[in-house]
């Protein structure tokens, strides 16, 4: 047994009777063919993320600042492997994230405690609101006044961040130590790089899936009122927008379990540009063609989609759903409508993060733990074709097109460490720390802000042993899964000022939710300051950025 | 023995004493001069440096504040060299208006210049100066337009808000029980941070789920108590917000007034057979009005700067109903990282701000003078 495994054991307070345990169950496996070609490192890796998953228990309440310093204590083996005790003593780091419901800096504090005892570095912390965020790393970046050593921040500010020369490239043996071919595909290269150099340590995978409550659609009333109204099909989830907003029209005004029944949910409040996601989630099937890699702006010339027909559709069922949706609705935020009201059991549908997936039976607030299904989002029974400017029926039927809404989190190392080699290594170990393989497990499973994003992520014996139901849990990883790996794919553009474009397209969506404008008149509002935008940030140069975070050679 | 000088001494010194004052004078302008002349020099020099004209200059423009620095320090000492003692007395103020200068003035003419520009912070080539574009966007841009308007409505609320703090001063004036608890208990208000009493009532209290207004609403008959969803009702929940946090203020003041009035005339009137309708109406009312006058300009220029509430509560929703000027600029910078026209919203309506006013105090103090 390697120093490192049995310090992994030990450190999970592993006797001798578990180590046996454990090493007559992997027999026992090898003798079936189960896990044929299982090494003893493995074996040890794979007790290791046994034990993670039961920190606290899924269906054991909500994580704590212990249970995160205990999943950071036990996922240091990699860090022991590459630095000395105290090595870093003396170094103080800043670390600027996001310090809101979705916990990550919280986290991040408790995983790093124990590096920091070990390494003998301090870190202290910028905690930012998630609608703060973006102002406040414009406003260092603008003001050269860069205050952090590292920083959690989204694919989509790379081009605000790195294209600016501000990060530091990742060293290879951070690559190793994170096992960086692991995460999948979609967040590979290009994401994550910059002029072809590494920079992110990924933290999260994102992308909009569709949450749905599996006890309204299983509900034998609903189905027998849904036949006598007439309406087409079975009473069953349904897989298209026109069905989404059919049965969210069906059931304003009916009951269930005793409350008013609500079917999707649409977060109409602006959340500083986070909000707009929820409209591309509703637009992806409508704007997102098979042929086209894009569906925000046009490829050679910026000029934006989003008062094209299949946007101006999308603005539209927002509109006709808001009527069928809670009475408050109109001033429901993102945060709102996942936590506060589907999470809370309002609802019926919602498009968010996997979020909604981690927490459903992790979080003390929740209480669809139980109930709770999951699907990639919604196709359309049509698709608009920009080019042509004619809607399409597809041969395989519907157009599914799932919203890889921002990317995910990572983690960057600032280029002003580099000057300290000490410095760098600390602030990179930090980082590699975070985006450990083991730990992501840990916050893939628990309530933390981040999804799965690695291949290892969708192993599901590893949920279910750690307490997950499996239907749930298939259900769940399934939808991330089929998300990221789908063939047509929204993909978010990764261009300076991102968050500038869907900032003011809140505040006409406001309107046009309010009843202030029309769906159409809204939208070309939202396409003319957009174009004002392109301009101002400079055309040529987001043209450029844009068909490279598309994949195309500018 | 006779210690005094001669009389002849105070004659003899007088012409070394000029000669040494001017000498003195002499350096003083020297090093008003000189001084100035450095501070120019460096200025101009960072300025050509940053404007990339020369290639050698200073990464950030600290140097140039020392220098400013240094600069006031030697204007003093230049007073006292060429104006004597009457040179150390412009010393007390010269610190003061240092400050000003460099924190209030240079700031104002800097966001002028800001104005101006086209400065985003996601563009790679920096600001720009763009002319009049950013006055022509002011004033198409419908959301200005549409948040000035609403603090027409904000502002008119604070009438409502000063009858209802002349009340309660009224009734904290008055010989009543536990008045002193009363006093600090509604100051309570005043004390609490905005953005807490956002999330403590907006966000909890007035919440549609589960806040206890809520309800409390639906108990009295309100089958969907939402208190930020259509426009009106939206805006009166804002202000009530406003006005628990503002009518402290506003009462304080009044009670202030209240109490510095004569009490002879009021029970003059009294004993005249005034009743208390007419001894408000025709007595406390008028003598109040200089305060009130004062409370309530005082009331609106902080309503003018109203935003807090509404960025934490409706983020200016529903639609813009509710959006504020301030409320508007904030979204723009902060959302939008778009420095150049924030700017320029806010100076315009700094100018407004200070049209309105100037007109307010005027129309006030004739108002007064009419009254009185």
């Amino acid at each position: 047994m390697k120093v490192q495994q049995h310090e992994m054991l030990m450190a999970l307070k592993a006797s001798r009777r578990t180590v046996l345990k454990g090493a007559a169950a992997l027999s026992a496996l090898a003798a079936t063919g189960g896990l044929t070609a299982l090494s003893p490192q493995a074996a040890a890796q794979s007790e290791l993320r046994t034990q993670l998953l039961k920190i606290p228990g899924v269906g054991k309440g909500s994580p704590t600042d212990a249970d995160w310093q205990k999943v950071g204590e036990m996922c240091l083996g990699a860090t022991k492997a590459s630095v000395k005790e105290g090595e870093f003593k003396g170094v103080e780091l800043t670390f600027m994230g996001l310090n809101n419901q979705n916990l990550h800096n919280l986290l991040f504090r408790g995983f790093l405690k124990p590096w920091e005892a070990y390494t003998g570095a301090k870190i202290s912390w910028i905690d930012l609101a998630q609608a703060d965020y973006n102002a406040r790393l414009q406003q260092s970046i603008a003001t050269s006044t860069v205050d952090f050593d590292i920083i959690e921040m989204g694919a989509p500010f790379e081009g605000d961040v790195c294209g600016k020369g501000l990060t530091s490239e990742m060293p290879d043996w951070v690559k190793k130590q994170i096992e960086f071919d692991d995460i999948v595909n979609y967040l590979k290269p290009p994401v994550g790089t910059w002029n072809g150099k590494q920079y992110r340590v990924t933290i999260d995978g994102d992308a909009h899936n569709f949450n749905y409550r599996t006890d309204y659609f299983a509900d034998k009333d609903l189905a027998k009122a849904w036949k006598d109204e007439g309406h087409q099909g079975e009473w069953e989830v349904p897989k298209t927008w026109q069905k989404v907003q059919e049965v969210t029209k069906f059931l304003k005004g009916k009951k269930f379990k005793g409350q008013d029944a609500y079917g999707y949910l649409d977060p109409a409040k602006g959340w500083g540009g986070f909000g707009f996601y929820f409209l591309g989630s509703r637009a992806s099937a409508y704007a997102k063609h098979p042929d086209d890699k894009a569906w925000l702006f046009d490829i050679d010339t910026m000029k934006p989609r989003v008062n094209n027909p299949a946007w101006v559709r999308a603005i539209q069922d927002v509109v006709d759903a808001l009527p069928s949706e809670p009475a408050d609705q109109i001033n429901a935020d993102p945060g709102t409508t996942g936590f506060q009201q589907f999470l809370a059991g309002t609802g019926s549908m919602l498009a968010w993060w996997g979020d909604i997936g981690s927490n459903a039976k992790t979080s003390d607030s929740s209480v669809i733990g139980d109930v709770c299904g999951f699907s990639i989002l919604p196709g359309s029974d049509d698709v608009y074709n920009s080019k042509t400017g004619k809607w399409d029926k597809l041969p395989s039927g519907p157009n599914y097109a799932p919203n890889c809404a921002y990317l995910g989190w990572g983690v960057y190392v600032m280029a002003r460490v580099d000057s300290d080699p000490v410095k760098q290594k600390a602030a990179w170990s930090a980082a590699a720390h975070l985006g450990g393989k083991d730990l992501s497990l840990w916050t893939a499973a628990y309530p933390s802000g981040f999804q799965p994003y690695r291949n290892s992520h969708f192993i599901i014996p590893e949920w279910v042993a750690a307490g997950y139901d499996e239907a749930f849990i298939t259900s769940y990883l399934k939808s991330e899964s089929d998300s990221y790996n789908h063939p047509n794919a929204a993909i978010e553009p990764r261009i300076p000022g991102i968050f500038q474009y869907y900032s003011v397209a809140e505040d006409e969506l406001a309107k046009i939710y309010a009843g202030g404008s029309s769906a159409q008149a809204g939208a070309d509002a939202i396409a003319a300051a957009w174009e004002k935008i392109t301009d101002k940030i400079g055309r040529d140069s987001q043209i450029k950025l844009y068909k490279a975070s598309l994949g195309l050679v500018a | 023995m006779n210690t005094a000088l001669p009389e002849t001494a105070g004659k003899v010194h007088e012409p070394l004493m000029r000669s040494q004052a001017e000498a003195n004078g002499a350096w003083g302008r020297i090093l008003l001069w000189l001084s100035s002349l450095i501070l120019a020099v460096i200025v101009v020099w960072q300025i050509l440096y940053k404007a990339s004209v020369i290639a050698v200059g200073f990464d950030t423009w600290r140097p140039v504040l020392y220098t400013f620095i240094l600069w006031a320090i030697a204007i003093g000492a230049a007073q006292v060299l060429i104006r004597g003692e009457r040179g150390k007395h412009a010393l007390f103020i010269l610190p003061a208006v240092a400050f000003t200068v460099a924190m209030v003035i240079f700031p104002t003419f800097f966001g002028l210049y800001i104005a101006f520009t086209d400065w985003n912070l996601s563009s790679l080539t920096g600001r720009h100066f763009n002319g009049l574009d950013n006055v022509r966007s002011l004033l198409g841009d419908a959301y200005f337009w549409n948040a000035l308007r609403n603090m027409i409505y904000y502002v008119l609320f604070v009438l409502a808000q000063y009858v209802i703090a002349f009340g309660l001063a009224l009734l904290l004036n008055a010989e009543i029980k536990a008045r002193k608890f009363f006093r600090v208990a509604f100051l309570l208000p005043f004390m609490l941070s905005p953005v807490a009493v956002s999330w403590m009532i907006g966000k909890s209290l007035m919440e549609y789920r589960f806040g206890p207004a809520a309800t409390l609403a639906r108990h009295l008959g309100w089958d969907n108590p939402a208190f930020f969803t259509s426009p009106w009702i939206a805006r009166l929940s804002i202000v009530a917000m406003d006005a628990w946090v503002w009518i402290p203020f506003i009462m304080i003041l009044l009670l202030a007034g209240l109490q510095a009035m004569p009490k002879e005339v009021t029970e003059a009137a009294k004993v005249d057979g005034a009743s208390p309708w007419q001894s408000f109406w025709q007595i406390t009312f008028p003598l109040m009005l200089p305060v009130s006058v004062t409370a309530i300009v005082l009331k609106i220029i902080f309503q003018l700067k109203l935003a807090d509430i509404v960025i934490n509560v409706t983020a200016g929703g529903p639609g813009g109903a509710t959006d504020t000027v301030s409320s508007f600029i904030f979204r723009e910078y902060r959302d939008r990282s778009n420095v150049g026209y924030g700017t320029m919203l806010a100076e315009f309506y700094l100018v407004i701000i200070i049209i309105f006013v100037t007109l307010l105090l005027k129309f006030a103090s004739r108002f007064m003078q009419r009254t009185t």
